[in-house]
């Protein structure tokens, strides 16, 4: 009779302080941190990729620059010197190693393999648990991924220096921002998992669609100008495009302000959006075994 | 209870074969071409992910093409490398990439399902090559569509370049893609191998393939020893840049494509030699 009693009470909707939440939410943090440094011998390999990620995009841009050069073209391309390209591509990448995480594959498995049923009745959102967990593997990634590739690519490339005190740390704040426009749309794209059952080759085009998107591979501002006007409209740009500009110096007064609070906007507009189609997704849930 | 699983002990098992080298290919042939028909009507019950799978690549294909074309409104040559010429070796590409993608599936997910989860005893008791069984078990068909658009891409750049490409091209490309396939097989094949002896913790094949993207490019864009290194050490210079060269890279590289096929049985040998002898180290997990 007890043990029936108590079965029900904690199936009955859960309420819980704000404090509470946050211990609980911040204990989520620790636990992926934790996690991700018991698999920290796997990012020694990914210091790898990344330089030569920045390599490659190095000798691309360089060859560019050189070749404008030879043909006696301008020494700027959509507003930067060879210098100042180097700078982003490297910038780039640095803060991609920081905010990447894998929120929409984790979330497609768990609703193919139904595992999502066990998280459906536990008394916290998944949502605010994927983001906890996020902040926390970034957190990890910042210490034993980040900063090991800062040190390989600034030296190596030459690596510009910020354009100033507070550009860096307006560029510190903008890439927080990112982490929460980047791992909501990664849970608004999980979630399509509910509709699909099998988003393999969605979570493919993600994957070889984010980083052009995001301006990781070629700034913006080398685009035709409706593609600029476009991709203005679209959160994709406050991933990378906008700290890496805060960065080089090229967004400071208005135009920095205006960054800041058009990332704000992206991440709290995202969050509700996440928050509402989740609830849509999870009332009709059909889980086949698990 | 004891151990006896190690892969010499295995050959006990081996049944007599009589029959001359030449019937035993054939046979083999037949068995792996059973293998692919198999798969393809597995595949087909799946059509919708066929499709889906064909809409990425064609998708990151798209983005590849804008970024050269972004890149080319900027500057008339990289390096003396025209944007037809540019693209010619992007196209090209894509086929040993569509080929290599084809068979090499299993080699990703090898460690984790052949040699722990011990599907590799099941390859063993069977008297056909373990190599080619464990390549030829899974295809991963959207390399198919790599192959068609790489097709594509290369006639199209053919005819923004005014090129008359004759029979003799068109043998050239017969010898030089598979060859180029070869060169990433044994790469692949090679990294793989190594889980024979250490369990793949750190994971050796992303940086090894994220480096694949870069190798499409003209490599003279690269310091000497980025190029030294892409040629000798970590050969993905031969997988698109010098076999491509056949076709674009006049007197100076055209001639070099030639070696293609060669330097492809070398890497796709030696990997081979080092899986004889992950093998013969070979001990079940007993699972």
């Amino acid at each position: 009779m007890t043990e029936g009693m108590t079965a029900t009470a904690r199936l009955a909707p859960w309420r819980r302080s704000p404090v509470a939440s946050l211990g609980l939410y911040g204990h989520f943090i620790r636990l992926a941190f934790l996690k991700f440094l018991a698999y920290r011998l796997r990012y020694y390999t990914g210091v790898v990729s990344y330089t030569i990620f920045v390599a490659g995009h190095y000798y691309l841009y360089l060859a560019l620059y050189a070749g404008r050069a030879a043909e006696g073209l301008g020494a700027t391309v959509g507003g930067l010197t060879v210098r100042e390209m180097i700078t982003y591509v490297a910038i780039s990448w640095i803060g991609r190693s920081l905010y990447f995480n894998n929120i929409s594959r984790d979330l497609a498995r768990m609703v193919t393999e139904g595992e999502i049923a066990m998280h459906l009745i536990k008394p916290f959102h998944l949502q605010s648990v994927m983001m906890a967990e996020a902040v926390g593997e970034a957190g990890f990634r910042l210490i034993m991924f980040t900063i090991p590739i800062m040190l390989v690519v600034v030296p190596v490339f030459h690596v510009g220096a910020p354009a100033g005190a507070a550009a860096l740390l307006w560029t510190l704040v903008s890439f927080a921002l990112s982490l929460v426009i980047y791992s909501q749309l990664s849970f608004l794209v999980g979630c399509l998992a509910f509709a699909m059952k099998n988003i393999q080759g969605v979570l493919r085009a993600q994957m070889v669609g984010m980083d052009f998107l995001t301006g990781v591979i070629v700034p913006f501002t080398f685009f035709p100008l409706w593609f600029q006007s476009a991709v203005n409209w679209l959160p994709f740009q406050c991933i990378s495009y906008v700290p890496v500009m805060i960065y080089l110096g090229k967004r400071t007064g208005p135009a920095l302000v205006e960054g800041i609070l058009l990332q704000v906007a992206w991440a709290v507009g995202l969050t509700i959006a996440a928050r509402l189609v989740w609830r849509y997704s999870t009332r009709r849930v059909t889980v086949q075994g698990g | 209870m004891e151990e006896v699983t190690r892969a010499d002990d295995a050959t006990r098992f081996a049944f007599r074969d009589d029959r001359s080298r030449g019937a035993r290919l054939a046979w083999q042939a037949r068995i792996f071409g059973a293998y692919f028909v198999q798969f393809l009507k597995m595949r087909l019950a799946y059509r919708v992910d066929f499709i889906i799978d064909t809409l990425a690549v064609l998708f990151s294909l798209i983005i590849q093409l804008a970024v050269l074309s972004v890149m080319f409104s900027k500057v008339r040559a990289l390096d003396g490398w025209t944007y037809p010429q540019v693209l010619f070796i992007y196209g090209f590409s894509l086929v040993p990439l569509g080929l290599f993608n084809l068979i090499s599936v299993n080699l990703y997910g090898f460690a984790d399902e052949y040699l722990i989860g011990g599907r590799f005893d099941r390859v063993l008791l069977r008297p056909v090559g373990s190599l080619a069984q464990v390549i030829f078990e899974s295809f991963n068909v959207s390399g198919l569509s790599e192959i068609a658009l790489g097709l594509a891409i290369m006639a199209g750049a053919g005819v923004k370049l005014g090129a008359h490409f004759g029979v003799t091209d068109l043998l050239a490309l017969l010898f030089l893609a598979p060859g180029a396939a070869l060169v990433y097989l044994g790469v692949f094949l090679g990294i793989t191998t190594v889980s024979f002896w250490f369990e793949d913790k750190m994971g050796l094949a992303p940086p090894v393939y994220n480096l694949i993207r870069f190798s499409r490019y003209p490599i003279t864009i690269y310091s000497l020893p980025v190029r030294f290194f892409l040629t000798f050490v970590l050969p993905f210079a031969w997988v698109a840049f010098y076999p491509a060269a056949w076709f674009v890279g006049g007197e100076k590289f055209g001639k070099v494509a030639l070696l293609t096929p060669l330097v492809g049985v070398l890497v796709f040998g030696g990997a081979a030699l080092l899986w004889r002898r992950g093998v013969r180290n070979y001990v079940s997990t007993g699972s």
